[in-house]
This record gives C-alpha cells, structure tokens and sequence, in this order.
C-alpha cells in the first residue's frame, strides 16, 4: 500500500504534470537512485498486430487477407521471428523500428494480450489497466498495476501524473497524480501574484476532491515551474532535442514524447510514465491508416531513442494495445475487433533483435474461435518480465493477482 | 404548498437542470416553485426563444485564412455570420466530399458554426434543460466531428435533426434518427459495410455503448447464445459476441449517398442523405438477442428489428436510467435509478419517454438533496458564471479552445464512449489549471466575449473590496460562505474597506471583474 500523497512527494521536491497523449508520469525522489525508467505507450483502438508484423508467406494469412492489409516485399525482413519457415515482415512505414531491432534494441512479441475472450475496447483496457484477465474482477479491482506495484518503495516517493482524460489507467487509486501541460511556456496559474495568493488562500482550508485537485495542482505547478530552463530575461527556453532526433514525423505523438524527454533530463527521478497514439481501430479503409498510424510511432520510438541516448540503458518503452484485429478483413478495407495483439519492448537491456514469446499460427483450428489470432502471450507476462528488470525484484503477487508467471519469454539480458 | 428550499439547493438544482441561475432567477423560481420551472423545462416549444433567434442571427464568427498556393483563392479574414445552422445534408455535402477545392477552413466551417451556436444556447437559451439534455445525448451518441473534414460537415444536420429534436421525446425514435444520420454512418464506418464481411463498428457501439450497455455484455458465452440467461424464453440477459456479428449484418446496406458505384451500371447520388441500398445488404436469416428473423425481410426490416430488440431491452433501460441519473443527480441512488428504470420501461411508446424519465428524476428528493454532488463541466463552468456574473456572451474561437482546455473539446472526443461523465476527468493538474484561466479570461474579456456587470449592489456608493467580494459571492450563489469570502480578501492584498476607485471608472471595473473571477474560482463554484 502506497502512502505518500503527492503533497508529501512535492515537499520532497518532486512534481510533474498533462497534455494530450502523455496521461501519465510519476517521479521517484531526486535523492535516490532513480530505478528503470519505465514507459508505457497505449496504442488505443486495437492496433493490427498482423499489418504491423505479418506473417508474410503464411498461407492462411494471404487467403484471409486483402493484400493491402498485409506487409508486402517493401517491409522489413525480422531475422530471428517467432516460427521457423514463416517470414515476419515489419511494415514498411516502420524504418526506425527495423533498425533498433536491427541493432537488438527492440523486442517483438506477437499473439500478446488478454487471455480473456473480450472484443470490447474499453473493457479490455479496464482489465490491463487493473492487471487482471477476467472481466468479473472489474468489480472488485478498483486500483491499477502500476498503483499497486510500489515501484516508489526505495528513498523516494512514486509521485503519479495523472491524465487530462482519463487520470485512471495503471496509476488508478494512486494518492499521487499528476498531468502535464506543455512546458514551453512555463505553468503558473495565469493571473500573477494576486491570483496565486487567492487560489493558495482558497483551496488550503477546503475540503473534498476539487479542493485536493486544486491544491495538488498548484504545488505541482509551481515545483515544475521551478526547474525549467529559463534564458537571461526569465522567459522559459524552448526545448531541444539532442542529436539528430527529429519528432516531426511523429505527429501527435510528438508533444508529449518531448515531455517526457524533458522531464527525464530535468532529473526529477522519473519513473514512470505513460502516453497514448490513438488511431488504431481501423474498421474502414485500413492501409492508408494504418501506414500513417505506423510512420508515427515508428519516427517517435526512433526520436526518443536518439534524445535520450544518454539514457538509453536506464530505460524501458514497452508499446501495446487492448486487443489485435480480425484476422479476415471486411469489406469496408479494414478489420474488426480481433484478440491476439503485438507488443514491442524497447531498452538498452533489452535483448532485442528477435521475436520473441510463442506463436499459434492462423490455421483454423488454432486460431481463438476460429476466427482470430490467438492470445498465447499473456499481457501479465511481459509486465511481470519488464517490472522484474527495471525494479532488480519481481513484482508483489498483488500487481497480477491470480496470475503466476508462466516459463520466461527472456525479453532482457543477464 | 410547497417546502421551503434552501437558497443555495436551488442555486445548485438550476444548475444541475440548466448552466446556473441569472442572479435572482433562483429566489424567484424557488418562490413559484421547482416543479413548475421543471414542467415548463420540459416542453420547450419551437420558435419559442425569439431572444435567442435574435442574438443567433446577430452573431459573427470569425473565418480567416491564406490565400490558395496557386491562386485558386484569396486570402480571407472576415466575421461571418452562421448561415449552415440550417442547411440540409445535401447543401452541405459539397464541403464534405473533397470534390470543390477550398480551404480547409470552408469545410470545418459547418461544425465551428455549431459549436459558436452551442455555446451561445448555454448561456442564452430559456430552454436550459433541454441544452443539459443535448449535450447529454451528443456524449452518449458520440461523433468526434474533428476526425476528419467530411465529418465536420455533418454536425449541423446530426445536431438539429437527430440530437435535438430527441433529446427529451422517445429513445426508440432517436435511436433509428442516430442509426440513419450521416454523421454516425460516417463516425462508426457502417456506411461502408457490405454484405459477406460486414463492419462490425457500429454493431459492436450499438450494444456496449448506445443501448445494454458493458455490463450486459456476457463475451464468456462467445457464440453460445442458449446459454445466456433468459434466451430460451426468448428474453436473453445480455449480449455476446455472435449478437454483434449478427447485428453487423442486419445494417448492411444502411448507407450515405457518396456517389458511390452500386453496380456496373449505377451509381449513388452525391448528397450525403440516408440510403438503403438492397444490393450491399446480407438478406439471410439471422439471430439477435435470441430473436430469430426471418430471412430476406422487406429493406431495412433487419436493421429495425434489432433497434427494436435493443431499445426493448430492459439493460438498455437500465443503462440509460442511471446514466441520466449520474449526470443530473451523482452517484447511483439505487431506489432512484430502479424508479427510473420502471418508468422508462413504462414509457417506452410514449413519444415523451426520455422527458417523463428526466421528470421524475428531478422531482425526486435525491435530486434536490444533491447540492455539490456534481463538478461543473467546463463548459457548463463558463456558462454559469458568464449568467451570474451579466456577461452578455458573445462566442469566440478563444472561449471554444479555452473550454477545450479545461478538458472539454466540445464535438470533438475522440472514442466512440464520449466525454466520460466523471468529475475526475476535469481534475488534474492542467485542468484545474485552465478552468482558473478559463473563469478569469472571461472576466478580464481575453477572447473578445463581453464584460461583467456588476450586480447591483455596487452600482450606488464606490466599491471596496468587502462591498465587491460580498456582491460577487450573493451573484454566485455563494453568500452563504464566509469562508471564501475571507480567502478572497486576506489574497487580494487590498485593504478591504479602501475604495477601490471612482463608480463606473474603467479601473474599477476591470478590479471588480478580477475579483468576480477570484470569487468564482472558490472550490465551491467547480460543484453544483
């Protein structure tokens, strides 16, 4: 059980904040040794895991297939793939990825998910944000993984930076959470010294969940004001990025992946963040989307190596989502709600270059139902390896309860 | 008779009911009594709200933009009035279907029209119920109409002809208005959908999001449907996978004309409309929700039947019940949500079920014991302190992003569950942030939206800080806190019996505008 509440983490001089896309961040206390810096990146929407890694000459796949939602010649051959004679090839709007696995960087582990039949989004995601496989726990699971996971448990405090949407997800039921904006233009509560007296005066004393927010809020706001790099006149200077990293062609994605970046250099002790690419529930017209989708996450995984290369080896970005797609396209060029997914780990630790975990195969007796790619990599599993790697321990058996972690998927070195 | 209401209950019901009293319309109504002001809420009659006409037609929304790389336009920037409000779906297509070059500026036009509109209503509307009830619906039905240009041209038809006209009249009807508006057909893609390999989209939403709701969905039955509860009676507990399939096949065929080929021979008009197109639909038999139809039914009977199967469906009486029930009152008050669940199956053929629902919710004692149950969301924040504070409201661009914001992009949530209604999702850091901007920009007029008056309390002898704060707090609803009072002034740094300045002078002014926005920023104005 987690006591700090981020009142107690910011007098020890920790903050942090939100904005579109980066939904959550929590720090760990300056004075300590910050533990791996864990990031989790939400594809929502149900990415297709197979047009993103198809299993390329797999012959039931091509049958299924319109041939514009499978990766063709143009995609990235992956050595090292998860079946013999099958040829996994990574979408060829992917080229950043295709060279941190080049370089062993980045994992692939494919048929991941929900062991759980659910083809509900928000469900599904209710279920991985609790660490659960079992909709019927819903009820009697309020908290997150990552709220039960005491991931703060050395000196210092596991403060949560919660969502401007949906301040839930991992950190739910986390006393500390907090969002952030974008930092470019420093983060004080307009209104200047008069109006941050009346607020500080007005939200003290009070009471209930608004005048909590209100007070977490503005201490978080002015411990982050604090620390960012201002030039001789007391603007807040621009962020740059190091190196060749280039987040332009990350779209969306690229704001709050420069938070992150910021916030890791600004040495607060971060330890944990999370972000969302929305965009992936591509019922209709899928290759056109889902290429723009792909270029996304590609160009910002890639950027985010490049600026924190300095950081390369202390961090870990783990990219998944609620759920795969059909294995059989509709006729409206896309895919509907499926099961088994695709996750991506990415880390200087990571032993990378391979895919890695079991695969099912699409024959119709193996598929779920017969209809979709099959779970065989269980979400718990890669979560369990990825905290067991950034906290040096295994998790509590409270983070996935019920769950016991099967045979290693061996996704870090050592 | 009626019993003597507590001043600040029905500050708190007006805007739980509505965006908040003008200052004295709360003693008045308490005086005539709620039940009346509910009754006359819930039966808003057309062309009814000639002010509001008035300041509609009277608005100018500002477009601006580059001129066209190669000349194909000049660059414009003027304030223009809302003349798409009323257009029908075929005068707005052209915008919609990529054909006509124009700025991008042209096709968003359609949705920023709404949203100057929408938040013109909130403030202005006497039919403030029925504006908390469409903002009801549009979440509930979700569009996110800043997905792409073609969508954001269909939110004045999906706006006036499907959200409104429903929104407190027969959930039935509005749920076919919802099932054949081109904004939906769009959004969740059925438009698309042909038989074979049919789009599962719409289906899957219809179920888990506009009718049982999650709760129903029993996906640990996967395709077993006679084991589901109750489905051997025909009357089946919840949905399960093989529903959605089955569903996505009874909407095959439900389409837009967009022009596109139906055969060798033929091709859809371009007009953006509702269109069943008989070829694309999958006519064999099929079973929903343990309902057996018939094969190769007359068009559109499938897709009927099942918004009848789900409309009858006492989960989607449930769900909707106590979702109407959080929003107005908090919670889920298990007697009242089972109150309302009954007389939203009682009513279901009445052409005012949703109206008779909303009724009895808020003449229950749960709803008026409720005060400060809710958080207001922002645009609902920026509503109610523009009507108690005498801003004469005028929408911009400026106020639109400064509520998006605060966490509320109005129109334009992303995933198909809608803006959830949990006061959470206003709370964090930024967002507590920006609704202290939000209700000092209004104040302080940065987007060009119109000044406070003052109430009337400061209009005599010039103003302190005491006179000013007391003045603001009564306006607010808030006169019954000393404690805010004493916040606000030990903050403001000013002496509090020093005048503040000459009556009427603009400094004045813009010191009392600042301490009608510091007053509202009190942890007791963000509830209701």
């Amino acid at each position: 059980m987690i006591t700090f509440s981020r009142r107690d983490a910011l007098r020890l001089g920790l903050a942090g904040l939100a904005l579109p896309g980066l939904s959550g961040l929590a720090f760990a206390g300056p004075a300590a040794e910050p533990p791996l810096l864990l990031v989790l990146l939400h594809l929502r929407g149900g990415c297709d895991g197979l047009n993103l890694v198809s299993p390329a000459n797999d012959p039931d796949f091509m049958a299924a297939r319109a041939s514009e939602l499978r990766v063709g010649d143009d995609g990235f051959a992956l050595a090292d793939g998860a079946a013999p004679g099958i040829d996994f090839r990574l979408h060829a709007a992917a080229p950043a990825l295709a060279e941190l696995y080049g370089a062993r960087h980045l994992a692939v582990i494919h048929a991941a998910g929900l062991t759980d039949g659910n083809r509900s989004h928000f469900v599904a995601i209710d279920m991985m944000d609790r660490g659960i496989a079992d909709p019927n726990a819903l009820a009697h699971t309020d908290s997150g993984w990552l709220a039960r996971c005491g991931r703060a448990r050395a000196e210092g405090a596991v403060t949560n930076v919660s969502a401007t949407a949906t301040p839930g997800g991992e950190f739910r039921g986390l006393a500390a959470a907090l969002a952030l904006p974008d930092l470019s233009g420093g983060v004080m509560p307009a209104g200047g010294p008069q109006a941050a007296a009346v607020l500080a005066n007005l939200y003290a004393g009070a009471s209930g969940p608004v005048a909590e927010a209100g007070r977490e809020a503005l201490a978080a706001l002015a411990a982050i004001d604090r620390r960012l790099a201002r030039d001789a006149a007391g603007k807040v200077v621009a962020y740059a990025p190091e190196g060749k990293a280039n987040y332009a062609a990350a779209g969306e994605l690229a704001r709050p992946l420069q938070v992150l970046a910021q916030l890791v250099k600004m040495e607060v002790g971060l330890s944990t963040a999370t972000l969302d690419l929305g965009g992936w529930d591509t019922h209709e017209n899928q290759a056109g989307r889902l290429r723009g989708q792909v270029a996304k996450l590609s160009a910002g995984l890639g950027a985010l190596w490049e600026d924190l290369h300095r950081w390369q080896g202390r961090m870990v970005v783990v990219a998944m989502s609620e759920f795969g797609r059909r294995l059989r396209s509709n006729k409206s060029g896309g895919t509907d709600h499926g099961r088994g997914g695709i996750a991506l780990v990415l880390g200087g630790t990571v032993l990378g270059g391979r895919m890695a975990g079991g695969w099912p195969g699409l024959t119709p007796e193996r598929l779920d139902e017969q209809v979709d790619l099959a779970v065989v990599n269980d979400y718990r599993q890669i979560m369990t390896e990825v905290l067991t790697a950034a906290d040096g321990r295994a998790p509590p058996p409270n983070v996935f309860p019920g769950f016991t972690p099967g045979p290693s998927l061996g996704l870090f070195r050592g | 008779m009626h019993p003597p209401i507590d001043p600040s209950a029905m500050v708190s019901a007006l805007s739980r009911a509505g965006h908040g009293p003008r200052p004295g319309e709360a003693a008045e109504i308490a005086r005539h009594g709620f039940g009346g002001w509910v009754e006359q809420q819930l039966h808003p009659t057309i062309g009814d709200d000639p002010e509001l006409e008035t300041r509609l037609a009277a608005l100018r929304l500002r477009i601006r933009y580059g001129a066209a790389p190669d000349g194909a336009w000049p660059a414009l920037d003027e304030a223009r009035p809302l003349d798409l409000l009323e257009r029908p779906m075929e005068a707005l297509w052209p915008l919609a279907d990529g054909k006509t070059r124009m700025d991008g500026a042209e096709r968003r036009r359609p949705r920023d029209e709404v949203i100057a509109a929408t938040v013109l209503r909130a403030v202005h509307s006497r039919w403030q119920l029925r504006e908390v009830l469409a903002g009801f619906w549009h979440d509930h039905f979700n569009v996110d109409f800043f997905q792409s240009d073609t969508l954001a041209a269909t939110l004045p038809v999906y706006d006036r002809e499907v959200i409104r006209p429903h929104c407190l009249g027969n959930f039935r009807r509005m749920l076919e208005a919802v099932a054949t508006s081109t904004a939906m057909l769009l959004y969740l893609s059925n438009r698309s959908s042909r038989a074979g390999a049919a789009n599962e989209n719409y289906g899957r939403e219809l179920f888990e999001l506009h009718s049982l709701g999650r709760d129903a969905y029993l996906n640990d039955r996967y395709d077993r449907w006679h084991d589901v509860p109750g489905a051997r009676d025909g009357k089946p507990r919840g949905y399960i996978d093989q529903d959605v399939y089955e569903a996505a096949r009874a909407f095959t065929g439900w389409t837009i004309e967009d022009g596109a080929g139906v055969d060798g021979k033929r091709r859809l008009p371009e007009t953006g409309r509702f269109t069943y197109v008989e070829a694309w639909h999958d006519g064999y038999q099929k079973r929903v929700l343990a309902t057996e139809f018939t094969p190769f039914a007359a068009p559109q009977a499938d897709g009927r039947q099942v918004l009848e199967l789900v409309a009858a469906h006492p989960a989607t009486a449930r769900h909707l019940s106590a979702k109407l029930v959080h929003r107005l009152v908090g919670g889920q008050p298990e007697k009242l949500v089972a109150a309302a669940t009954a007389e939203w199956l009682r009513s279901a053929d009445s052409p005012d079920q949703i109206g008779r629902v909303v009724r009895l919710i808020l003449l229950s004692p749960d709803f008026m014991a409720a005060k400060g149950a809710r958080l207001r969301r922002p645009l609902a924040l920026a509503a109610a302190f523009a009507r108690a504070a005498g801003i004469d409201l005028v929408p911009s661009e400026g106020l639109v992003n400064a509520i998006a914001a605060c966490g509320q992009r109005l129109f334009g949530w992303p995933t198909p569950t809608g803006l959830p209604d949990e006061d959470a999702v206003f709370l964090g850091t930024q967002a507590m942030r920006s609704r202290w901007s939000l209700l000092l920009g209004l104040a302080e007029n940065w987007w060009g939206t119109g000044l406070p008056v003052s109430p009337p309390g400061l209009r005599g002898a010039p103003p302190t800080p005491h006179t000013a704060v007391a003045a603001w707090l009564e306006a607010l609803g808030l006169s019954d806190r000393p404690d805010v009072a004493q916040a606000v002034l030990a903050g403001l740094g000013w002496p509090p019996d020093r005048i503040l300045g000459p009556p009427a002078s603009p400094d004045t002014e813009r010191k009392l505008a600042r301490i009608a926005a510091l007053c509202a920023m009190a942890p007791t104005f963000q509830s209701a």
